[in-house]
């Protein structure tokens, strides 16, 4: 199996990154399998995440789709930093001023603040489900403004003209910035995510199934609004989804996971043309 | 801080009611006053010491909230437990101690608890805060300096500043462990949206040492810069919450603030108070009806510190008195 893209300016690299639910046995590697399924019939152990391979390149967004169950999301939240890994590496390089890469680091050796920091700064995530990423007792202006809080902002003035230009810029009306997120749409709370995930200035975008549930058009203009950030903002994007149409829009690259392993990557066309593996086949058949 | 400082804190918390039980009795026999019924300051040795030995988990860590057994006192939850426990397992026959409820020493609550630490230790008592060594209050900080050979215990009804944006306690531990105070920020950052400034009037959070968040109890913001630098050992203890914690002396208090909305406290310099005619301390408003009933009524100020003010009132009087003759 081709294993990472080996581009040389990424900018988020996982190696052999693992995880499993459950205490694991030694049999837990030669049971499961893409094939066998990711649940070890003899400790029960979950394999939601095997040796996972991926590199994300500065720019583009790279596509994970797979059924349910597939590991994606829990991957995600590894990226994510949220969920321990347990093993593997993911490494992260700075490009500093001038395009001057620095030396990488592994996010997986560092302590738990530094987790938390490096996670408030440098990267943003977009949920499925809109309460994971919100707080509804906040009001959609304090929501977006909570990254700039945490980043030491600490003047209210400058944090609201900043929290009404992430609004304009994902085409929320600032009228509402004081409104509790209660009083919003699905998709409009999609937008008010964008914009939070925005706040920081990430370096990485993490898309968490963010058009499911919604209905079609509003579907097309949460995809239409995720490709002009990336096109003005040259945002690097890991997009999670099941939905084979999404990742044919979107996404650049594609990773197919199927019981926690990746069972094909490659560009997206060529996946969605030519898909090698018969559960990619089945997947493509399936949407088309 | 001063090395000698700390050196005697510690001793005070590490031996402090080491002396055996009948020690403490005659000690007490001395004195008078104390019901032999009682285990000394009510509590057993025990438990008395895993207070103390929490107490200085607390000062090592100033700011961070630790756990206690908070033990049942025959007064109920909410009602100064905490405050009562900490005064108890740190008073020894020879303490002088005063106990104030609103800057009040008299009020209900002060009193009984002041005769709750009587009847068990038979201690002396006194109102005047120069003179104590450990001193109980709830809502306030007395007015006059404190130094740094008295120990102040504040009663907290609610420990956590976080409880009012993350009401799980599982969460909240790991947020103070990780320094993760982002929610903390947006409900102040909030506060000054909807009301145009910040709407706390007490419980003002603080950054402690520029680490911990900290609740200030139900102190009014006046006495929250106070607690900055000061001199003396600050013991906060919430019975029904279960928490301890402790501000050593000379430790660095930050309140939550915003460069265009700075902290500020109550105090209205153009205010007095109208028995001792002071403008630089925290005050307590009254409506006063008047006594005739076209007459409208009107507010007027007195000192909150009611042993403070009397103070100040008797040297006033003092002063008059002298140059009459």
């Amino acid at each position: 199996m081709e294993t990472q893209a080996t581009a040389k300016d990424w900018v988020i690299e996982g190696r052999n990154l693992r995880k499993r639910y459950g205490h694991g046995c030694p049999m837990c590697v030669s049971l499961t399998g893409p094939e066998q399924g990711n649940r070890c019939p003899v400790c029960g152990s979950i394999t939601a995440c095997a040796d996972i391979n991926f590199a994300l390149t500065k720019g583009e967004i790279l596509g994970i789709v797979g059924e349910s169950g597939s590991g994606k999301s829990t991957l995600m939240q590894v990226v994510n930093l949220a969920l321990p890994a347990d093993g593997g590496e993911l490494w992260y390089r700075e490009m500093g001023a001038m395009e001057q890469e620095q030396s990488p680091v592994n996010l997986l050796a560092l302590d738990k603040y530094a987790r938390r920091t490096f996670r408030n700064q440098r990267l943003g995530i977009v949920y499925q489900r809109p309460e994971l990423g919100l707080n509804m007792n906040f009001s959609v202006g304090g929501n977006v403004a909570e990254k700039l809080l945490l980043a030491d902002w600490r003047n209210v003035g400058r944090i609201r003209q900043r929290t009404s230009e992430l609004m304009g810029l994902t085409e929320l009306p600032t009228a509402r910035i004081d409104d509790e997120p209660r009083m919003f749409s699905g998709g409009m709370l999609q937008r008010v995510q964008i914009s939070k995930a925005l706040s920081s200035n990430p370096a990485v975008l993490l898309l968490d199934e963010v058009t499911s549930g919604l209905d079609l058009s509003v579907q097309a203009k949460v995809l239409d609004l995720i490709r002009r950030i990336q096109w003005e903002l040259k945002m690097t994007m890991l997009l999670v989804s099941h939905d084979l149409g999404v990742i044919k829009q979107l996404a650049g690259r594609t990773i197919v996971m199927k019981s926690g392993y990746i069972v094909e990557q490659g560009l997206t066309d060529q996946i969605l043309e030519d898909p090698q593996h018969p559960y990619t086949q089945l997947l493509v058949s399936s949407a088309l | 801080m001063s090395d000698d400082v700390i050196g005697q804190l510690l001793q005070r918390l590490t031996t402090s009611q080491t002396q055996t039980e009948a020690g403490a009795t005659l000690a007490q026999a001395a004195q008078g006053g104390r019901e032999p019924l009682y285990n000394f300051a009510f509590i057993d040795e025990d438990s008395k010491r895993e207070v103390r030995r929490k107490l200085l988990k607390g000062v090592a860590l100033p700011g961070h909230l630790v756990p206690f057994a908070s033990r049942d006192l025959p007064i109920a939850r909410g009602w100064g437990t905490g405050g009562l426990q900490v005064t108890l397992a740190l008073v020894e026959p020879r303490d002088v101690i005063k106990v104030i409820d609103q800057g009040d020493d008299d009020s209900v609550n002060a009193v009984n608890l002041r005769r709750l630490i009587q009847k068990t230790t038979g201690i002396a008592f006194t109102t005047d805060t120069t003179r104590a060594t450990v001193l109980q209050s709830r809502h306030r900080i007395p007015e006059e300096r404190l130094r740094a050979d008295q120990i102040l215990v504040l009663q907290v009804p609610m420990a956590d500043p976080l409880r009012w944006v993350e009401p799980n306690i599982e969460r909240a531990t790991e947020m103070h462990a990780e320094a993760d105070y982002g929610h903390m920020w947006v409900y102040m950052y909030e506060s000054v949206v909807r009301s145009g400034d910040m709407n706390i009037a007490s419980e003002y959070p603080v950054i402690v040492e520029k680490r911990y968040m900290m609740d200030t109890t139900p102190i009014p913001r006046y006495d929250v810069g106070r607690l900055h630098m000061a001199e003396m050992l600050t013991l906060f203890g919430a019975g029904r919450e279960k928490r301890v914690y402790a501000v050593p002396p000379y430790t660095h208090i930050v309140p939550l603030e915003f460069e265009d909305y700075p902290f500020t406290t109550e105090h209205d310099p153009s205010k007095h108070c109208d028995k001792c005619g002071a403008n630089d301390t925290y005050l307590t408003s009254y409506f006063v009806e008047s006594p005739t009933p076209e007459g409208a009524g009107c507010w007027t100020y007195l000192c909150s510190d009611t042993s403070y003010c009397e103070k100040r009132t008797r040297v006033r009087g003092q002063r008059v008195t002298m140059e009459a003759s």
